[in-house]
């Protein structure tokens, strides 16, 4: 990557949450699928940690992650295994949403 | 009895801004202490804290964080990890506890501040939480070394560190003291868990996961990971304090607040990240260069997040993009040189397929840094080992407390950046470090790098031994290289060859 490419490397609307290593995280890629229709998902696994981006905002359903986790799930237990996310956050009883509020 | 959900309750719980009768508003909440910066109370009642927990839900999700992760060590215990691990690993860790795991303390102190002293309810009631979480990344760091000190006393360093005036530690005080002990509820919220937590941990505690997983080092990226996962949501503490300043015309002190965060956790964390991940590691295990993490967690996802809360990048953001190219590879000589100093053995991480993988990542890097290295190689090889330690001191910064140091060789840089202020001429690595002593210099003037220290008389003898003394290394502890010098021997009749691009 070069210099300009680097110093510009900000520029980019990626958001979405980076899970430890966990029993969940295949559950949590089906629901981001599932939740966010029509946009596509990115998944970059760094073995201890693994990333699901997409563009903008990306929400995750507490019903959704019930179903694809295959258990009952309240929404704060995702905090056992939110490593990180980038974007923004709003975390609620039902849901919790990756978002930006600018593009760029 | 059905419970009510969170959001059904939080709103009426959380809000303690009660009306003192007692004392003053201002006697409760001294401007020195909140950092407010006069920003009335009612401006700060719109703080809306956007990672939400209440008292039931930390203590069980907090359990089973814990769980996770003392069962992994438990279960990791006689696996042999430790004693197979390439000495470089061995090296990564006690670097790591003996930097971060008082700094921990520390960071408790700090989120306690903001527990009492935030302007806003909800930033003293996740400031709780974050008082807790620090407590729990010091005793977990301070437990999960303990059982090596029986085997190797360097791994006492993990406590012993920031009681010492060893110079890492020296430099770890001086920045952390800066960026969150001694500062109001406010600034502590921009620099500490805005700038640091959600920037620079991130590297450390994920980041380093990913080679340590990769080392088959579980243990240890379990356990920072499960670490990262509370500053996660404590880090968003900052958020809402930094929007809340903005929209009440605050935003030149909240920019120059993050600018000065930023700087300095970038220079003790490429020394301290960035020696562990390019050199340190063990090739085979290294998921990515220090640099490509650096893009990946600072560039891409940091400032990103700091662009959409209205804030610019940093004036030196050119700079700083510019130094990941080379200056923690100038701190990997500074570490390895001064080798004695230090509470861990340093890995050079200087074999020929290292070096090939260096000039990969960053090109141009035997041109530079491999001609000295090609100098140290020659003396260990000719049993000139005394020519590859220390004689001399090294400048160091008046601000980051580390060696003034950057690129050797062709595209030689290094350069001093001096500001005489009241009679005394102060020394800095770069524009950015002078830059933040020029902020406020009344914060730093009276501060004494180890230089200034030795110089004034304050170390004796005045010789190698005598700084040993000062820092508070014993013999046993004292660093030395991490494979026994086994590496030098590939170059033995064989000097190293630039791969043809």
């Amino acid at each position: 990557m070069s210099i300009e490419q680097s110093i510009n490397a900000y520029r980019n609307n990626r958001v979405g949450p980076i899970l430890r290593a966990s029993e969940i995280t295949e559950g949590v890629i089906e629901a981001a699928h599932e939740d966010n229709p029509g946009k596509e998902i990115r998944v970059q696994d760094k073995t201890a940690y693994v990333r699901i981006e997409t563009e903008g905002e990306l929400v995750l359903n507490r019903s959704t992650l019930e179903r694809t986790i295959g258990r009952p799930f309240k929404m704060s237990e995702l905090e056992v295994n939110l490593g990180s996310f980038a974007g923004r956050i709003e975390t609620t009883d039902d849901y919790v949403r990756f978002y930006y509020e600018k593009t760029l | 009895m059905a419970l009510l959900e969170r959001n059904e309750w939080y709103d009426i719980a959380r809000n303690t801004n009660w009306t003192p009768t007692h004392v003053t508003e201002a006697e409760l909440f001294p401007d020195v202490m909140t950092g407010a910066k006069g920003v009335p109370v009612e401006k700060w009642e719109v703080y809306d804290e956007p990672y939400k927990t209440s008292y039931p839900e930390y203590v069980r999700i907090q359990r089973e964080k814990d769980a996770g992760a003392y069962s992994v060590k438990a279960a990791l215990e006689r696996s042999r990890m430790f004693e197979d691990a390439d000495p470089g690993w061995v090296s990564i860790l006690k670097a790591h506890y003996g930097a971060i795991a008082l700094g921990e303390y520390a960071a408790m102190s700090a989120e306690a501040r903001m527990a009492r002293f935030g302007r806003a309810p909800g930033m003293r009631n996740m400031a709780t939480f974050g008082m807790l979480d620090e407590n729990r990344h010091a005793q977990l760091q301070l437990y999960f070394p303990h059982e090596h000190c029986s085997k190797d006393r360097q791994f006492d360093w993990a406590h012993k560190a920031y009681h010492s005036n060893e110079w890492g530690a020296i430099a770890a005080r001086h920045t952390f003291d800066d960026l969150f002990m001694a500062r109001s509820a406010t600034d502590i919220a921009v620099m500490l868990t805005f700038a640091f937590e959600t920037g620079f941990t991130n590297m450390q505690f994920l980041g380093l996961a990913a080679d340590a997983a990769e080392a088959g080092d579980f243990t240890f990226a379990s356990l920072i990971s499960s670490i990262q996962t509370d500053e996660s949501r404590h880090a968003q503490i900052g958020g809402p304090a930094l929007q809340v300043m903005i929209a009440n015309g605050r935003k030149e002190e909240a920019q120059k607040l993050v600018d000065v965060g930023i700087a300095r956790a970038w220079r003790l964390f490429s020394l301290l990240t960035g020696t562990s991940m390019d050199y340190a590691t063990p090739l085979e295990h290294r998921k990515q260069s220090f640099k490509e993490f650096m893009l990946e967690w600072i560039v891409g996802q940091f400032e990103r997040t700091l662009i959409d809360l209205g804030l610019d990048l940093p004036w030196y953001w050119n700079q700083m993009i510019a130094e990941f190219d080379y200056q923690h590879h100038a701190y990997q000589m500074g570490i390895w040189f001064w080798r004695p100093t230090l509470w861990w053995n340093p890995a050079a991480g200087m074999t020929p397929d290292c070096r090939d993988w260096l000039e990969e990542k960053y090109p141009g890097w035997n041109d530079s840094f491999g001609k000295v290295w090609d100098v140290i190689i020659d003396n260990l090889l000719a049993g000139r080992h005394e020519l590859t330690l220390p004689e001399t001191l090294p400048m160091i910064c008046n601000m980051s407390q580390l060696p003034i140091c950057a690129v050797p060789g062709n595209g030689w840089n290094v350069k001093d950046y001096p500001l005489d202020y009241q009679g005394r001429t102060y020394h800095f690595n770069s524009e950015i470090d002078r830059w933040v002593f020029q902020q406020d210099p009344a914060r730093y003037r009276d501060h004494m790098s180890l230089v200034d220290r030795f110089l004034a008389g304050q170390i004796q003898p005045p010789n190698l031994m005598g700084a040993l003394q000062y820092m508070n290394l014993a013999p046993g502890e004292i660093g030395d290289d991490a494979h026994k010098y086994a590496w030098a021997e590939a170059y033995r009749n064989n000097p190293y060859q630039k791969k043809a691009a």
